[in-house]
């Protein structure tokens, strides 16, 4: 149960984080133009008391970097356009503008406001060490409003804002403390505070139950406060309440709490795009909407560039695509004698860009059209298809507009329908059909656009019956095993006042791929030599079962290991050959074995006949050993010929290549037996097998080992190399790698068994 | 379209990152095939009493509409078409006496198409008195005919299927030999791996399968499964619907362990029951003889011209104006954070499921109990999964799990969504037991909107509204709609592949159908614009105030005034790495300025070379 509480807190901060961002970072108004960032000043305390710990405990100073630092990598990643300006305060040194007759000393202005970049990170990796001196903390806040002021001057801010890391253990003179409220608040500046303890007594005290592990390790131990630092509290307290009334004080943090809601990179940030456009339903009646993306998948907003690996430059990298006929020389092509051209079925007819432009559907530009209307049930949730929703609003600051809209979705609302429309978001874009789904809030009301399938997306697979089918149906105590189960697993829970909670909202949980992403970015950066760190706790602990769920559900999981018999059947693997993968073999066993012999001895005295001069590309077996036979060109040069067309072949990874390079290796090999000479088939194999993995041709490796095509054994070739065993283990080995490397994922299952095993 | 990625996928497009699931990556296993076994016999084209289309045209009509979705969904597919009980013969080595291949097994293309429209219809009739006639029958003959067109494929199948289309249950007339015959060849094809299917139409007096189907069809592929249609087809829809259920083979995109915690596991296939069907992409052919041409792809180095293999190169980003390079294989680890699977992590009731968290197409799961080509599993998935989806379904709630579709793929959670069987009138499976798996959306993909607020609308406004939705009301069916863009695309195919002037009009049926729906609402629409609008209200305008003040602020305020920007500007903002801050029109100028060539018109692209011509 604990851990539950400390998982429920941390769902609890994260939803605070959220706010926190949204104070930090900004949200556009639609209608404004202009881009708008913030300006930000980080103001830290180095001063000699942060140094100060109790034994085993981070100093506060520590803490504060730690925080400076997360919050810098954040901005690095998330390429806000935000400013950023350091200041220290308790430096040895000096060196701001203000400092004059031994007033704001030992504080120096770091950094001015700048965009955050990787230097920043690095200076404050090495450069930031603690001072041994003590400085006003309201002396400082004044240097960085004058900072702010200064720098900010002719540019369009959306948002001024300060932030203070500090113990608060310094005397403070309090006399200014008016005036600088007043100016900070006619500047529009908002302040934070980061402390090493919590704002409140109380909440000191309840600190300690609330976590697992060294909890509230921040706050100093036995509540005891110096007087300066109670002192400063107090004025902390009124600044805030000055500046922003009774929310103030939720700018007050811990920098535990900072920590842990800052090790969240924060995401990438979009701004919405307002689409215009008019709902109509039929000929004259039509609402101005305003359609914004409101939940569609983020992407890594960048892509890796390809550079050298030795001088690391992209402009050394230069690639090269070239067209070719599927011939035997692999004729190159020039790009202007290329057209384009498309498969109708088993044509391909020539299709020019510009005839098919001319001749494409066109659609009359954007559009919002009700087709109809239907009951919500008819629409199928898992049908929904494309990868966004789009909300829809009346078009801001239309009254009538939003009175009408209002109207159709009460309607639909009350009536559980939804409206079926073609969508068109502009005239280059294909038309859609989608439902748009009637959503009252308690602040606003809006349609829900989802796209759903056309006719030829849909996929008609008809499944055996699960119930009512004697070898599946579940015995009552099975069901109830499973009932159990379900009941012991919900993540939706009651809390104190019999709300139900919901203990795993995914949607609150950041996308752990950038997440990762950027903690990898941000340690080979600074660490260029050090290799990839592991993935951070906290975010493993994101994509695992709450621990409580998992607590209660012990027993219950017992209970269906037990009821039902579920064994993992490990089969034999069958002798799978190539010719059964192609579908030859299994099903006209001998029939067609026989003919395939027949035709080869046919072609074999067609060779006879002396026509075969190199290898060719449509039968490459039998030009192979024509030549071999003929001796018209050395053994080497024939195999040499040879793998230059299984190389070709294999090049286009395709199952109907792959047949026909597997005969090819059969022949090589069956050839190199026969005429004594081992040692190019069993080179070339390994250099094969080198190259298995970077040509992503695992499936064909799949398909060697399954046809037994392994090097040739002294036990065949007495000039081989290779002893029996090796010549074993060549595959065998293999097959253990194909497990890790292969990206093919219908192997999963194999994979997983494979592994269990070992 | 499984196929699609898999033959249209550009070789050379080396994906540099983030290749997420979005296409059906299936892993190669050959070509579907399918024979269409007609019978042509007199019986075949007598029309029924209420003057409606006969058998035959029936399932000509459905034979073309299986021809034209295989050439949009999957064109790889081999599609025979023979007749037999006919007067003329037609077969490869024209062996077989009354069989006319009308077909061969071939993936369909355009003519293929316009073979059949010659048999639809009335004259379609006439067409095929005249070139196949009806003659005496022997289904063995046919069967063994079309056995040796499978076996004439060299290409490897994965799926095979015959389906005969007939009225007659007593083919031969009791001619025990010929029944015998047929009997034997129908065993023999079943050896190899065809599954034989009936599809009987009506005949009057009832169609008796027992009479000698029963022995021709292929056993039902489970026991579960549903045996044998017993009613036949009277409707081409339901013939159709029937043909199209049996053709597809199904596939599973992959096979997962589904893991409920502490080792109780079970196997899933994971399948794909909906995926937004594109165009193919464009082949490139030579210009001289229409043949395909391949590209190679080949990096090599700038300045001494050697070609680069993997290991040469490593890959790099550039954040806060420092570049971080890793190899590729540091990029695939980022990726990974387990093994491919469905964890549980718990249960939630459907109702926390929202609406509008979407952000792919749904998948599907169904226990897999049976071993494939030598694969492992857990026996007993199914059991397992059967009471999941019982006891979900019932208590209504939804598993949720931790998703990795493949190696190296960062997860997803998702939702698994009960769905029972449902059957429709027919008896055909409507919807498959199973559970749904919805992509659930993280943080970062949920925007944060400023909603716009405003008036509500009154009850008298609402009930307006309500009338009119009322007038309008339809049931959605989400097979109801083709995609215009894809239809028309192929026409256009079509008619350059056989010399037509013009291709074939397509109905858009994406198109409001305004006349219809105008004359549903009567006075309606006009009722409820006089309720929420005031007379002088015009919602099709522009939105006024905005244009106005542009005008008002002079002619020369129509085009803002070109953003030019000094290169000392421009040298600061690199500096301080704030290019960012420009907008997109400005940094486009910015290049033109400096000659700078850039190959996209994304704003970090156009910032990638900017910085780098400015910083050199």
């Amino acid at each position: 149960m604990i851990q539950l509480l400390s998982y429920r807190k941390s769902l609890r901060k994260m939803s605070q984080m959220q706010l926190f961002f949204s104070c930090v970072c900004f949200h556009l108004s639609l209608s404004v133009i202009l881009c708008l960032q913030s300006a930000l000043v980080l103001c830290m305390d180095v001063g000699f008391s942060m140094s100060n710990s109790e034994p085993g405990q981070e100093p506060p100073f520590e803490q504060a970097k730690k925080v400076i630092q997360k919050f810098v990598q954040r901005q690095v990643f998330a390429e806000n356009k935000d400013e950023v300006g350091l200041v220290l305060f308790g430096t040895d040194g000096t060196k701001n503008r203000l400092a004059k007759d031994g007033q704001y000393e030992n504080i120096t202005v770091h950094r001015h406001l700048m965009m955050p970049d990787f230097e920043l990170l690095e200076e404050i990796e090495s450069e930031l060490q603690p001072g041994g001196q003590q400085a006003d903390w309201l002396d400082a806040l004044v240097v960085c409003m004058d900072l702010l002021q200064q720098e900010t001057m002719g540019k369009k801010f959306e948002r001024l804002n300060i932030v203070l890391l500090t113990d608060l253990n310094v005397q403070t003179s309090a006399d200014q403390l008016d005036v600088i409220i007043n100016s900070l608040k006619k500047a529009g500046i908002t302040l934070q505070f980061f402390l090493p303890f919590p704002l409140d007594g109380e909440d000191r005290a309840d600190g300690g139950g609330d976590g697992p592990g060294p909890s509230a390790a921040s706050a100093r131990p036995g509540k005891g406060l110096s007087s300066q630092q109670t002192q400063g509290l107090e004025m902390v307290k009124n600044i805030m309440t000055s500046l922003e009334e009774e929310d103030g004080l939720e700018e007050v943090h811990t920098f535990r709490d900072a920590l842990e809601k800052l090790s969240i990179f924060k995401r990438i940030d979009r701004r919405p795009m307002a689409w215009p456009c008019q709902l109509t339903i039929g000929s004259s009646l039509t609402i101005r909407i305003v359609g914004y993306k409101a939940v569609t998948e983020e992407k890594v907003k960048k892509s890796w560039t390809i550079v050298d690996a030795q001088s690391h430059q992209r402009d050394d990298v230069k690639r090269e695509t070239v067209y070719c006929l599927n011939d035997d020389d692999e004729t190159e092509v020039q790009k202007d004698d290329t057209i384009q051209g498309f498969r109708y079925g088993s044509d391909i007819v020539p299709f020019s860009k510009v005839d098919e432009d001319q001749m494409k559907y066109k659609s009359d530009g954007k559009c919002f059209s009700v087709l109809g209307f239907t009951k919500q049930e008819l629409i199928r949730r898992h049908q929904f298809m494309g990868s966004q929703v789009v909300k829809v609003f009346a078009a801001r600051d239309d009254e009538h507009a939003a009175v009408a809209l209002s109207a159709l979705i009460r309607a639909l609302d009350s009536l559980k329908m939804a409206a079926i429309v073609r969508y068109a978001y502009d005239r280059r874009s294909n038309p859609q059909v989608g439902a748009a789904f009637p959503c009252i809030k308690e602040k606003y009301e809006c349609l829900l656009y989802v796209q759903l399938p056309f006719m030829e997306d849909l996929r008609q697979f008809t499944f055996p019956m699960l119930e009512n089918n004697k070898k599946f149906t579940p015995s009552e105590s099975q069901l109830s095993a499973a009932d159990a189960l379900i009941d012991s697993m919900m993540l939706v829970e009651k809390d104190e006042d019999g709300e139900s909670v919901d203990v795993f909202k995914v949607n609150h949980i950041p996308n752990p791929q950038f997440q990762r992403l950027f903690q990898c970015l941000h340690h080979r950066g600074v660490n260029p030599d050090d290799p990839l760190p592991p993935v951070e706790p906290w975010l493993k602990r994101a994509l695992e079962r709450p621990q409580a769920v998992s607590a209660r559900c012990q027993a219950p999981l017992q209970d269906v290991k037990t009821k039902f018999p579920l064994k993992v059947v490990v089969k034999k693997k069958e002798q799978k050959t190539s010719a059964d993968v192609f579908g030859s073999s299994a099903d006209e066993p001998d029939a067609k074995r026989v003919k395939v012999d027949e035709e080869m001895e046919f072609n074999l005295a067609e060779i006879a006949a002396g026509n075969i001069t190199s290898v060719g590309s449509v039968n490459p077996v039998r030009d192979f050993c024509a030549l071999v036979r003929q001796k018209t060109v050395s053994f080497d040069q024939a195999c040499q010929q040879l793998t230059h067309r299984i190389e070709q072949l294999l090049g286009n990874r395709s199952p109907e290549y792959y047949m026909k390079s597997i005969a090819c290796i059969q022949a090589f090999r069956d050839q190199s037996v026969s005429s004594g000479n081992a040692e190019l088939f069993n080179s070339y194999m390994q250099s094969l097998k080198r190259s298995v993995p970077d040509r992503n041709l695992q499936e064909f490796w799949d398909l060697l080992i399954q046809d037994a095509l392994t090097l040739i054994s002294k036990d065949e070739v007495d000039g081989s190399t290779i002893s029996k065993q090796d010549a074993n283990q060549f595959l065998a080995f293999e097959q253990k790698e194909e497990v890790q490397a292969a990206p093919v994922q219908e192997d999963t299952g194999d994979v997983d068994d494979l592994l269990d095993m070992m | 379209m499984a196929e699609w990625r898999q033959y249209y996928q550009n070789e050379d497009d080396e994906v540099e990152e983030d290749e997420e699931d979005s296409g059906g990556d299936y892993k190669i296993s050959g070509r579907d095939s399918l024979v269409f076994l007609v019978d042509a016999s007199k019986e075949m084209f007598i029309k029924s009493e209420d003057g409606e289309t006969s058998n035959f045209d029936m399932t000509m009509q459905c034979v073309r509409s299986v021809y034209t979705s295989k050439i949009i969904s999957s064109d790889k597919d081999l599609v025979a078409l023979v007749f037999y009980g006919t007067e003329q013969s037609k077969n490869p080595r024209n062996s077989f006496k009354h069989v006319y291949v009308y077909h061969d097994l071939d993936s369909p293309g355009s003519q293929r198409v316009l073979d059949i429209d010659k048999l639809l219809g009335e004259k379609g009739a006439q067409f095929a008195e005249k070139t196949i006639g009806s003659g005496e029958t022997s289904l063995g003959e046919a069967l063994w005919c079309c056995s040796n067109l499978y076996s004439d494929i060299k290409l490897r199948l994965s799926h095979k299927r015959l389906m005969i289309f007939t009225c007659r249950d007593d083919p031969h007339g009791g001619d025990g030999a010929k029944d015998r015959q047929a009997r034997t060849k129908a065993a023999d094809l079943k050896e190899t791996g065809v599954v034989i299917d009936l599809m009987h139409l009506t005949k009057p007096g009832g169609f008796d399968v027992s009479l000698f189907f029963c022995d021709i069809v292929s056993p039902p592929e489970d026991e579960s499964e549903l045996g044998l249609q017993i009613e036949p087809c009277r409707k081409l829809e339901d013939l159709q619907k029937r043909v199209r259920a049996k053709e597809l083979k199904k596939r599973s995109q992959s096979r997962l362990t589904f893991s409920l915690g502490e080792g109780v596991n079970l196997a899933v296939g994971v399948y794909v029951l909906a995926r937004t069907a594109t165009k193919p992409s464009a082949v490139k052919l030579h210009r001289d003889t229409n043949e395909p041409v391949r590209t190679k792809t080949r990096y090599f180095h700038a300045h001494n011209g050697g070609i680069l293999l993997p290991n040469d190169m490593k890959r790099a980003q550039v954040y806060g104006k420092k570049q971080i390079v890793m190899e590729k294989d540091e990029v695939d680890e980022i990726k990974k954070f387990d093994d491919p699977g469905l964890v549980l992590m718990g249960f939630k009731p459907m109702d926390r499921l929202k609406l509008h968290h979407h952000i792919r197409p749904a998948l599907f799961i169904y226990p897999e109990e049976e071993q494939i080509s030598g694969r492992s599993s857990f026996a007993g998935s199914s059991c397992v999964f059967t009471a999941l989806l019982l006891k979900c379904s019932e208590k209504n709630v939804f598993a949720l799990c931790r998703y990795i579709p493949r190696r190296n793929t960062p997860p997803r959670f998702v939702a698994l969504v009960p769905q029972r069987e449902e059957l429709d009138q027919s008896q055909t499976q409507a919807t498959p037991p199973g559970f749904n798996v919805i992509f659930l959306p993280f943080a970062d993909d949920i925007r944060t909107l400023d909603a716009h607020v405003g008036p509500t609308a009154s009850d008298e406004q609402v009930d307006k509204m309500k009338e009119i939705v009322h007038k309008l009301r339809f049931k959605y069916k989400s097979d109801s709609f083709e995609n215009p863009v894809l239809q028309q695309h192929y026409r256009n195919l079509e008619a350059l592949a056989l010399n037509m002037l013009e291709p074939e009009p397509i109905e858009d049926l994406t198109m409001p159908k305004v006349q219809m729906m105008d004359a549903r609402l009567g006075p309606l629409a006009q009722e409820f614009k006089d309720l929420v609008y005031p007379p002088d209200y015009n919602p099709e305008g522009k939105p006024a105030a905005k244009r106005k003040t542009a005008e008002s602020g002079g002619g020369a305020a129509e085009k803002k005034p070109k953003a030019e920007i000094s290169e000392e500007e421009l040298k600061n903002h690199v500096a301080k790495c704030t290019l960012g801050k420009l907008t997109v029109p400005v940094l486009k100028d910015a290049c033109k300025q400096f000659g700078i060539r850039t190959t996209g018109t994304k704003k970090q692209e156009l910032i990638d070379a900017l910085t780098m011509q400015l910083s050199k």
